[in-house]
């Protein structure tokens, strides 16, 4: 896989301007983000087909991916979000424009990717025939019975709610990083916003992501576009542990024998009125980013459940974060 | 003042003898008074020399005379009564014994009795005596002869009572039968008073504890004293084995077979007399000896003492007595045991030099059983003398030995007076005297036979040299009378100490004994009995010891002072004499029992005998009312002994028992509590009291604890299955939908059982603490598992599924218990502080466990609240499906009854939907012009109107609730079938109708539709699925048929025939049909309007 690497430089950085990472990233950092991001892929990919092999089929369903992550309740709830847009996009495209199914693709791009954004276009399709269906998922309730019957208007989920509170922390924080851009900043931001591993990048994504060797060769589209919003969760989480960790990094060496470094990375981490230019910062670097997924790697409590029972294998597995 | 033994006289005076049988038959009562008689004089003088030597302890025993002297009056009395019950003995010789020389010849042949046969050459011998005899006794046997006829009896009897008895006569006195009534009062009350006490001890046996540690010794003393007897008897039979061979040659022709008048059958000869003489008459063809024949007789003759003779009078009553003090003392068995056998020489090598006149028990018992003594003087003189030189060879005054003579001859002091002051005399002698006091006197013709009998029985005691030895040996009466000249003292020493066939036959008497006796327990030696010499010179304590450990009281750590302890001590003192024989008898139970260190195997089981176990209830009852009152005491007594009789009645022997209820633990019964008795209520049932008493398992332990949680969890699982019902009604009605046809069963009916946990049934436990089942605690656990999958949305599972989450659960929870344990039990920091409190002991073995308070607090809030109103949100939102299902129109907007629904268009009717949209007419309400008459918009149909099929499928889902439910009105009766015999009770109109009806009928019954088999039943009209009424109403096929012909054979005759005749024949077509309905050829008037006429178009 050594020729993947750096497929995705450009993607990585822009994710990484949009977590938080200012300044411009060593090349080194993003082919560790890349082939962290690939490794997990990959594994989702492994899992999920193994998932789908023991419900007897060999391809892989969306179901599979969302089980995979089903313990990160936001995650997943974001995930439907996601989804429920997409099929909004979807069918709007198909009523307004029956006939240009090939240019669908096209509009699809504004803003599908990013579902975080949340406002835009669906504000209009709200009202309308097209209205969100929801993505349900393979183990509500309304798989507890035989009969699937249609949801009523008059339901609301409160889950939901509760589950986009994450998103919105997110959003939140978008927000405030924009608040002090100018136009042509905040078009740089927002395009960083877009980028997508998979988005029109889809020949390439299979390749990088070993579809056909790990997985069937032919996914569903919904499936990649998951894996895509996967990705770019994956890539957003390792930046913002990395600047955490390289938050703690500085201020220790701000304690210990500090620089003119130390102010700089002050200043950074709360970004103010009167900050110097980003410039100034010093990226993330490789190190922050292996720091970084070595505390997302941490095992969780959950994985104590009959840690005494011996086991043959004693290698713990990837870790999906 | 030697005394001779009486001799029978030759002419014996046979009045007398029957007299004397008829004393003889009340001796016992008799003899009691004599004794008591005797009490009253008697000098109780000889023990003043000695009690000035008495060491201190015997001063204080006298203090408690007093008291030891009731109960042993008591137990005097109650001896007494056993001892002369308990020994019937076959001999009734006379053949007084010496043992010197016949000790070697002696066997252990049984004792024969053939000595009655004697030369009647001694008689000369005995006249001569007598007349000494007589002159001795007259003085010395005032009182007794006194006591012995009563006075009363004889006087009333005979008149010649007092000639008879001519010594008798003499002192027979008014006064003295008073003194004898006085004396008998006094007998009695001291006989009651003995009861009393005996009473008293035998209450005090049941409360107090006596240990086992004597039962030994009791076991061994009785043994000595039975084998004592045994070689009393063994020396007797020895001694009737060897005077026959020795009498053979002067009495040849007796020996062989004598006749059975010769032998010796007391007062039966006389009663049984003519008997006697018809077997001595046909004595050669009788093949019994004379011993079986003897012994027939006297079992035919009850009530007769062993001692009694009705040649002797007065022995019955003399020895009677004589046997009961000597077996009182005998029974003193502390102090008894060195006086039971004589002094070996062995054990005291110079005793003989010292005692001239040696003397003990057991040569007592063998010269009582030879009928030696004579008089009371004799058997007195013979028990001072044993406790006389006993004092004089152990001279030392700490001897214990001496204690012990004193103390038995203070015993002798007080029962020495209850011995009857007898001489024995010959009846011959008597009689001789007799008819020498009387003149001759016409003799009637029984007493003329009776000399006959008589002279013929009446066999002398023999005597040759044995009377003289015998006689010399009672001559010395006393101590005092010990070293005088008697004419053969020295003879009798040497008779008892050297005879070497006497030492042999100890010498086996006690390897016999040794080889009763098990191995745990040696016989003491011979020796320990005359042990007075051997210690006599030492008198250390040494020798005390020597003195206890042959004694045998349980090792030589027992003192003085203990012994002095069990003196003291009344009751135990009582305990042990009444209750020695019953305790030997246990202890060699036990004894046989115990093989050494072990136990016998060859030894019978024991086993609980049903007279023991109503002896302990006896006993028992006995107790609990001595609580009560103590006169009721022996009327109780009586009654349970009646009732234990009666229970008992025929069963076994009850034999009595003195020894209290811990002597037979095997008898015991013990008590039940009363929760195990059998109690059946009034119906005859069992009433069940296992609660009460039985430490049950708590309940409900095994279901689920009624949390809120769990309560939470218990209304989502059954929202759940109120939803999953919605869900099959929902099935049923898409399926209905989709498939043409339906059946009767297609579709089962859903209706789950709620969940009910079933607890475990009543188990009983012995200790508080969870219940170890493993089992059923993983079934529990499995319950619960499979009630969260429920929850989880699993309506049902595999269960190896169930089963691999049940193990991984219990692992799980047993991790966590164990972890939860290790923090409990860590070292606690100081003495009260743990190392952890009891929330961070709970807190780390989560943490341990991998699971946290947010992780549970999660998954209350989203797994089981959060389902809560997801469920319910579900629920409604199938409800609603539902009802859109069954009546689509039937929404919010229908209004209540449903009318609201055709006011929108009514799109949702399917009825004539797509009709409409091609402006056709579906139903054709149009042109009949409904729609203007009704102001109607449309004329569709609402579908649930049409929908029949759905409609009665859907009912006959729900037809078991609704059937259940019970009919409001019973229905009424059905109406009378009509058939032939019931058609006139209709109107006339219908009459021809039924009765056409019922000659196609062939004049059966008719039958309604509604009651004809499902296949001949006419098909209702049904509205097909597409809606429309495509074809008139169905007729049975053969209708059908019938139908189509005649249609055709009317196109045929249409053609044929001419237009009115059409018309004509038309009708009667129709009447011919009859059942026809009337719609059948509608068509052909169009005036009509039916449903069939709109499909016409």
């Amino acid at each position: 896989m050594a020729e993947n690497k750096g497929k995705y430089r450009t993607e990585i950085q822009q994710m990484m301007f949009v977590s938080g990472e200012t300044a411009d990233v060593a090349l080194e950092t993003t082919s560790m983000i890349e082939s962290i991001v690939q490794q997990q892929v990959m594994e989702m990919l492994t899992r999920a087909t193994v998932l789908a092999a023991r419900r007897g089929v060999r391809t892989i369903s969306t179901d599979d991916l969302i089980f995979l992550i089903r313990h990160d309740r936001a995650k997943v709830s974001r995930l439907r979000t996601f989804l429920s847009w997409k099929d909004v996009r979807k069918s709007a495209k198909d009523s307004d424009d029956k006939g240009g199914a090939d240019a669908a693709a096209d509009d699809f791009d504004l803003t599908a990717n990013d579902p975080t954004l949340g406002t835009g276009p669906s504000v209009g399709t709200r009202n309308s025939k097209n209205k969100k269906a929801k993505v349900g998922l393979p183990w509500d309730v309304s798989s507890f019975y035989s009969e699937q019957v249609p949801e009523r208007e008059d339901e609301e989920d409160e889950e939901e709610d509760e589950m986009t509170a994450a998103t919105l922390a997110r959003l939140k924080q978008a927000d405030e990083r924009t608040k002090g851009m100018n136009a042509e900043e905040y078009l740089h931001f927002s395009e960083c916003r877009q980028a997508s591993f998979t988005f029109r990048k889809g020949k390439r994504f299979r390749e990088w992501a070993g579809f056909g060797v790990v997985t069937d060769s032919k996914p569903n589209d919904d499936i990649v576009d998951i894996l895509g919003f996967l990705t770019y969760e994956i890539v957003t989480l390792l930046t913002e542990e990395a600047l955490k960790v390289k938050a703690i990094e500085d201020a220790h060496k701000r304690e210990s024998g500090g620089d003119e470094e130390k102010r700089g990375k002050k200043r950074r981490r709360e970004p103010g009125l009167f900050d110097p230019p980003e410039e100034a910062r010093t990226p993330v670097g490789a190190r922050h980013i292996q720091e970084a997924f070595r505390r997302l790697q941490q095992p969780d409590l959950k994985s104590r459940y009959l840690s005494h029972v011996p086991k043959g294998n004693f290698q713990r597995t990837l870790k999906l974060i | 003042m030697s005394q001779t033994p009486q001799r029978p006289l030759p002419n014996g005076l046979h009045r007398a003898a029957s007299a004397l049988n008829g004393f003889a038959r009340r001796a016992p009562s008799l003899s009691r008074d004599a004794s008591a008689a005797g009490s009253l004089g008697a000098p109780a003088a000889p023990g003043d020399e000695e009690e000035r030597e008495d060491d201190p302890v015997q001063i204080m025993l006298k203090a408690r005379f007093a008291q030891a002297e009731t109960d042993i009056a008591a137990l005097f009395g109650h001896d007494g009564q056993r001892a002369r019950t308990a020994a019937p003995s076959p001999s009734e010789a006379h053949a007084p014994t010496q043992p010197g020389p016949d000790d070697s010849a002696k066997t252990s042949a049984p004792p024969k009795k053939a000595a009655r046969t004697i030369d009647e050459d001694d008689y000369g011998d005995d006249d001569d005596e007598d007349e000494d005899e007589a002159e001795q006794q007259s003085p010395l046997k005032t009182k007794g002869k006194a006591a012995l006829p009563n006075g009363v009896i004889p006087a009333a009897m005979r008149s010649p009572a007092p000639a008879s008895l001519p010594h008798i006569a003499r002192t027979n006195t008014s006064a003295s039968t008073e003194q004898a009534k006085s004396s008998e009062d006094v007998r009695k009350q001291l006989e009651e008073d003995k009861q009393a006490a005996a009473e008293n001890a035998k209450r005090a046996f049941q409360t107090m504890f006596f240990t086992f540690e004597n039962d030994r010794d009791a076991m061994l003393e009785q043994q000595k004293l039975d084998e004592l007897d045994r070689e009393v008897e063994n020396e007797i039979s020895g001694d009737t084995n060897a005077s026959p061979n020795a009498q053979a040659t002067s009495a040849p022709a007796a020996t062989t077979q004598g006749t059975l008048g010769s032998a010796d059958l007391g007062a039966s000869s006389l009663t049984l007399k003519h008997l006697i003489a018809r077997i001595d008459l046909k004595r050669d063809m009788v093949r019994a000896s004379d011993n079986q024949l003897r012994t027939l007789i006297s079992e035919v003759r009850k009530g007769r003492s062993k001692w009694a003779s009705e040649d002797r009078v007065g022995q019955e009553e003399l020895y009677e007595a004589a046997e009961k003090v000597l077996m009182e003392l005998k029974a003193q068995t502390d102090s008894v045991q060195p006086f039971l056998q004589r002094v070996s020489k062995r054990e005291a090598p110079d005793y003989y030099n010292v005692i001239k006149t040696p003397m003990d028990i057991g040569t007592m018992i063998k010269k009582l059983k030879q009928f030696t003594y004579k008089s009371k003087k004799e058997f007195v003189d013979d028990l001072s003398l044993i406790w006389n030189n006993c004092l004089k060879y152990n001279t030392a005054p700490e001897l214990p030995i001496r204690r012990k003579a004193l103390h038995m001859r203070k015993e002798t002091d007080k029962l020495t007076p209850l011995i009857p002051d007898i001489t024995v005399r010959d009846r011959a002698e008597l009689e001789a005297e007799e008819r020498r006091a009387r003149a001759a006197e016409a003799d009637e013709s029984d007493e003329e036979d009776e000399p006959i009998m008589a002279s013929r029985g009446r066999k002398a005691p023999k005597k040759g040299g044995k009377s003289g030895p015998s006689a010399a040996r009672k001559a010395p009466p006393s101590v005092e009378v010990d070293d005088q000249s008697t004419p053969q003292p020295d003879t009798k020493p040497p008779i008892h100490a050297s005879a070497s066939g006497l030492r042999n036959e100890y010498l086996r008497a006690d390897s016999e004994a040794q080889d009763v006796s098990s191995a745990g327990f040696n016989t003491p030696p011979p020796a320990g009995t005359s042990t007075p010499g051997m210690n006599g010179g030492s008198g250390a304590h040494g020798s005390q010891a020597d003195v206890m450990e042959i004694d045998g009281i349980g090792g030589s750590a027992l003192g003085t002072q203990q012994e002095d302890a069990d003196e003291d001590d009344a009751d135990f003192k009582t305990w042990k004499q009444v209750t020695m024989k019953d305790r030997a008898a246990a202890a060699a139970e036990r004894n046989r029992l115990f093989r050494g260190e072990h136990l016998n195997p060859d030894e019978p089981a024991i086993l609980r005998s049903k007279a023991g176990m109503r002896r302990w209830m006896r006993q028992q009852k006995m107790l609990s009312a001595d609580k009560s009152a103590q006169d009721a005491d022996d009327a109780a007594d009586d009654g349970v002994g009646a009732t234990s009789e009666t229970l008992a009645e025929g069963i076994e022997k009850d034999e009595d028992s003195t020894l209290p209820d811990y002597y037979h633990p095997l008898s015991s019964i013990p008590d039940m509590n009363s929760n195990w008795a059998w109690i059946t209520d009034s119906e005859g049932y069992v009433v069940p009291q296992t609660e009460e008493y039985m430490r049950m398992f708590p309940k409900d332990t095994f279901r689920t604890p009624g949390g809120a949680l769990a309560g939470r969890i218990e209304g989502n699982i059954r929202q759940m299955q109120e939803t999953r019902k919605i869900c099959a009604k929902i099935g049923i009605v898409k399926q209905m939908q989709i498939q043409a046809q339906t059946y009767q069963n297609q579709f089962q009916k859903y209706d789950p059982e709620p969940f009910a946990e079933a607890d475990i049934g009543p188990v009983v436990v012995s200790e508080e603490g969870p219940l170890m089942a493993p089992w059923v605690c993983r079934a529990a656990l499995k319950r619960s598992v499979g009630k969260v999958f429920y929850h989880a949305g699993f309506e049902d599972f595999q269960p190896s599924a169930l089963d691999a989450v049940t193990d991984v659960a219990g692992e799980y929870f047993r991790k966590l218990a164990e972890n939860f344990n290790c923090f409990r039990e860590q070292p606690k920091i100081d003495a009260v502080t743990p190392k952890f409190n009891y929330e961070e002991q709970v807190l780390h073995s989560l943490h341990e466990s991998g699971i946290d308070l947010e992780g549970l607090e999660t998954y209350v809030k989203d797994d089981v609240e959060r389902l809560t109103t997801k469920l319910s949100v579900v629920h409604e939102r199938m409800k609603a499906h539902l009802a859109d299902l069954l009546r689509p129109a039937l929404g919010d907007h229908a209004g209540a009854d449903g009318v609201g629904a055709f006011n929108d268009g009514s799109e949702q009717f399917v009825g004539g939907d797509f009709a409409e949209d091609l402006d056709e007419d579906f139903f054709g309400f149009r042109e009949l012009g409904l729609a203007d008459e009704l102001g109607l918009e449309t004329l569709s149909v609402p579908l649930h109107l049409l929908q029949n099929r759905l409609h009665s499928g859907y009912q006959a889902q729900n037809q078991g609730p609704v059937s259940a439910t019970g009919m409001l009105f019973t229905p009424p009766p059905a109406y009378d079938a009509i058939s032939v015999e019931t058609l006139p009770n209709h109107i006339g109109l219908v009459q021809d109708f039924f009765r056409e009806k019922l000659r196609k009928n062939h004049d059966e019954t008719l039958v309604e539709d509604e009651d004809l088999p499902q296949k001949q039943r006419f098909p209702k009209p049904r509205l097909p699925p597409t809606g429309k009424i495509s074809s008139p109403r169905k007729r049975p096929i053969r209708e059908q048929q019938q139908a189509a012909k005649k249609k055709r054979k009317l196109e045929e005759d249409s053609k044929l025939a001419p237009p009115v005749g059409k018309l004509k024949l038309q009708m009667p077509d129709a009447r011919e049909n009859g059942a026809e309905p009337e719609k059948g050829d509608g068509h052909a008037d169009g005036a009509m309007l039916s449903p069939e006429s709109l499909t016409a178009n």
